[in-house]
């Protein structure tokens, strides 16, 4: 048997990826998660009001979605309706993670597998053609930081926030501040479509390269957006047919187990979901395929570039990247929207009465649909559930590493291809170790 | 240029994206090593090397014993490679036992029976807790760590005003009520610790109506202090401000609401190595 072992990086966390060939027939791609805190065990006798602040720290890079989905669960098992604005500021505060996220996945841990480098902070010391690059680092790390900055205007940190609370947010934000991030974002617009223009003709030409998009059979999608204008606040799951490619379940999250099946993995610290023995997928590509518009003019146009370019759904791993890029200029333009309209002197946050019971708290981060669960007893958690979107993803990320493997294994030889193949593949999916294991 | 590595240990990657965000450090030094952003195999000789995350794993063990030996700094960022962290939470006995019977795995790094902080291992020269350090306080590490202007606590980085005539007589929980802009929350009667946490972050959380929960550690005043003296500290505070009764601020800082932060506070003046040693955490060596 030939075991190869392949370090990930460019990705959150840690993780590596085995590949097993026997006489050049790949016997099995598996993935790895190498971390392991214990959340779900570690907050059981918290009091329930303190998980706000304490889930961020399950991860650092979605620490937004943690917060708001936190916030939730608790108002849901309380029974509180946050009033209207605060609802607009939670929107803007995912719109900042969508942004921030959505950068730092394409143009940090991506684009140097396009241009052929080891790190973003390289290019402008290699020899690469011209202008479409010329300070490349530079003008990602600014729409990224607008992103940070979206996040702690909405947020009052922009990792491991704080102002989301049950009831609604600890205040409004200000005209001037107001105006002053919608300007920030009016000009990191054109400089995140000009990398994204780059980064799609990249795209092409490595696809072209490489003769493929990766693994492009069908599989089941999964999201909590869908239709006409979503918003990544959440509200239902749904999850389009592998056969059909129609909606086929729409669930809240208390439902999840009805539809979903989360299972543990002994090579892993991460579990794995599936639709009744079918591959799920989650993230970018998921929501390019539910949703038909996104009703912000640069990004729709982008989306039905996409739907018109690669079909609805599409299924190809690399397309999730592409996708990736329509959501950040979708993200810019509809911050831009609702930071145009009042968001200070309406109620910010009502009363509440806490209370035993359960609460499920589902939000459309980055990475697929995040549910938390919560049981609480006297006050205190009895037991916390995290469900995953990067867990929703690792059998397809699997599959497509035996694509990839199964691609660049023969019996004569392993092609060298093969390495830069597996990451590229795990990126498409833009994991997130730290959550998936928490 | 001069180098610089982030050996990331387990933790969230929360100090890595605020690195990110200190985005001036890219004219000055070159990052050779970071998996989170860079591809590179090891961890190459360096200037200086950042330390995030605690040490959970014998792989993480492992690899931070090899790498300090490549770097002429050793830099610990973060509450977790300081204190332990949020992982420290799962150090309560019940909760240690539950967690590593159900996730033994066979394939993986195994876990050892406690998180660590890094210098429980290795010899740490400089010390920036938060959780994360803001951005201003990476560049100062990577630039002039000695010139870093900071009050000494949140507290005098609030800006909230300090009013003498509103006493509450009852703590608030962080989730609940209504928070004035501009006034203190202590007056509000929110459960602050800003008067006794390091000052240097510029208090974002207070100013944004949550109360400090102590992600800085303690003060110069109180860090190579046992617990005891930050605890009488805080409680004088709300003995002044307040008209709470003593023991529900006893209780409150007691409760587990604050213990990710302000239980590690201890950890700062009493830090032992594994094996006996012992190392205390002088002021002069943390930002």
């Amino acid at each position: 048997m030939t075991t190869l072992t392949f370090p990930l990086s460019r990705i959150e966390g840690h993780a590596r990826v085995i590949i097993e060939a026997r006489g050049g027939i790949v016997q099995s791609a598996k993935f790895q998660a190498t971390e392991f805190r214990g959340f779900e065990y570690l907050v059981r006798g918290a009091p329930a009001e303190q998980m706000p602040v304490l889930v961020p720290r399950i991860c650092g890079v979605c620490s937004t979605a943690h917060h708001v989905a936190s916030v939730k669960a608790l108002e849901d098992a309380y029974g509180v309706t946050p009033p209207p604005l605060a609802l607009t500021i939670r929107e803007l505060l995912m719109l900042g993670q969508l942004l921030q996220n959505q950068a730092t996945s394409l143009f940090i841990f991506t684009m140097p597998d396009r241009l052929g480098v080891d790190s973003l902070f390289d290019v402008d010391t290699t020899e690469l053609d011209g202008d479409a690059l010329a300070g490349v680092a530079a003008r990602a790390l600014q729409v990224r930081q607008a992103g940070t900055h979206l996040i702690t205007l909405a947020g009052g940190q922009f990792i491991h926030p704080v102002k989301a609370v049950v009831g609604g947010v600890t205040g409004g934000i200000g005209a001037a501040a107001a105006s002053a991030m919608r300007a920030e974002l009016a000009e990191a617009l054109p400089v995140a479509c000009a990398l994204f223009d780059t980064y799609w003709d990249y795209s092409v030409a490595l696809s072209a390269r490489l003769g493929t998009w990766g693994d492009d059979a069908p599989a089941c999608y999964l999201t909590a957006v869908c239709g006409e204008r979503p918003n990544y606040y959440g509200d239902f799951i749904r999850l389009m047919g592998c056969e059909s490619g129609d909606v086929c379940a729409q669930f809240p999250a208390r439902e999840y187990r009805a539809f979903l099946t989360v299972e543990e993995a002994e090579y892993s610290y991460a579990a794995q979901t599936s639709y009744q023995g079918h591959v799920l997928r989650a993230n970018s590509l998921a929501r390019a395929n539910l949703v038909d518009s996104l009703g912000t003019p640069c990004a729709n146009e982008y989306l039905q570039r996409f739907h018109r370019e690669f079909g609805q759904p599409a299924h190809a791993i690399l397309l999730f990247d592409l996708a990736r890029g329509i959501e950040l200029v979708y993200a810019i333009e509809r911050a831009m929207e609702i930071l145009a309209d009042p968001l200070e002197g309406a109620e910010t946050r009502i009363p509440y009465t806490p209370r035993d019971g359960e609460g499920y708290g589902l939000v459309e981060a980055p990475r697929g649909p995040l549910i938390h669960h919560y049981r609480i007893e006297n006050g205190l958690i009895a037991q916390a559930e995290f469900v995953i979107p990067t867990v929703h993803n690792i059998l397809a990320i699997e599959r497509a590493l035996r694509v990839a493997a199964e691609r660049y294994i023969t019996p004569e030889r392993v092609n060298l291809e093969l390495e830069r193949a597996v990451g590229r593949v795990v990126r498409a999916f833009d994991p997130c170790i730290a959550c998936a294991t928490h | 240029m001069k180098r610089f590595a982030v050996l990331q240990l387990s933790g969230c990657a929360g100090c890595e994206v605020a690195l990110l965000n200190a985005e001036a450090w890219v004219a000055q030094y070159r990052l050779v090593y970071m998996p989170l952003v860079v591809s590179a195999e090891d961890v190459p000789e360096v200037d200086v090397l950042l330390i995030s995350g605690g040490v959970r794993t014998d792989e993480d063990l492992y690899k931070l014993r090899r790498a300090v030996k490549k770097a002429q700094q050793v830099v610990a960022v973060g509450t977790c490679a300081i204190s332990g962290g949020v992982a420290n939470l799962g150090d309560r006995d019940d909760v240690r036992a539950l967690f590593l019977a159900e996730k033994d795995r066979p394939h993986v790094p195994r876990l050892l029976p406690k998180s660590h902080p890094a210098d429980a291992f290795v010899t740490v020269d400089l010390y920036v807790p938060g959780c994360p350090p803001t951005s201003e306080l990476f560049m100062a590490v990577l630039t002039n760590p000695h010139d870093f202007q900071a009050s000494k606590v949140v507290c005098q980085e609030c800006g909230r005003q300090k009013l003498k005539d509103v006493k509450p007589a009852h703590l608030l929980g962080f989730q609940q009520g209504e928070v004035l802009p501009d006034v203190c929350l202590i007056n509000q009667g929110y459960l602050c610790v800003g008067s006794s946490t390091r000052g240097g972050c510029r208090a974002p959380c207070p100013r944004a109506g949550h109360p400090c929960v102590g992600c800085r550690g303690p003060s110069d005043v109180f860090i190579e202090k046992e617990s005891a003296a930050w605890f009488t500290s805080i409680k004088r505070v709300f003995a002044t401000m307040t008209n709470v009764p003593e023991d529900e601020i006893e209780r409150g800082l007691r409760s587990p609401q604050l213990a990710l932060f302000l239980f590690q506070f201890s950890d700062y003046a009493d830090n032992r190595t594994v094996g006996g040693g012992y190392h205390p955490r002088p002021k002069e060596k943390v930002l």
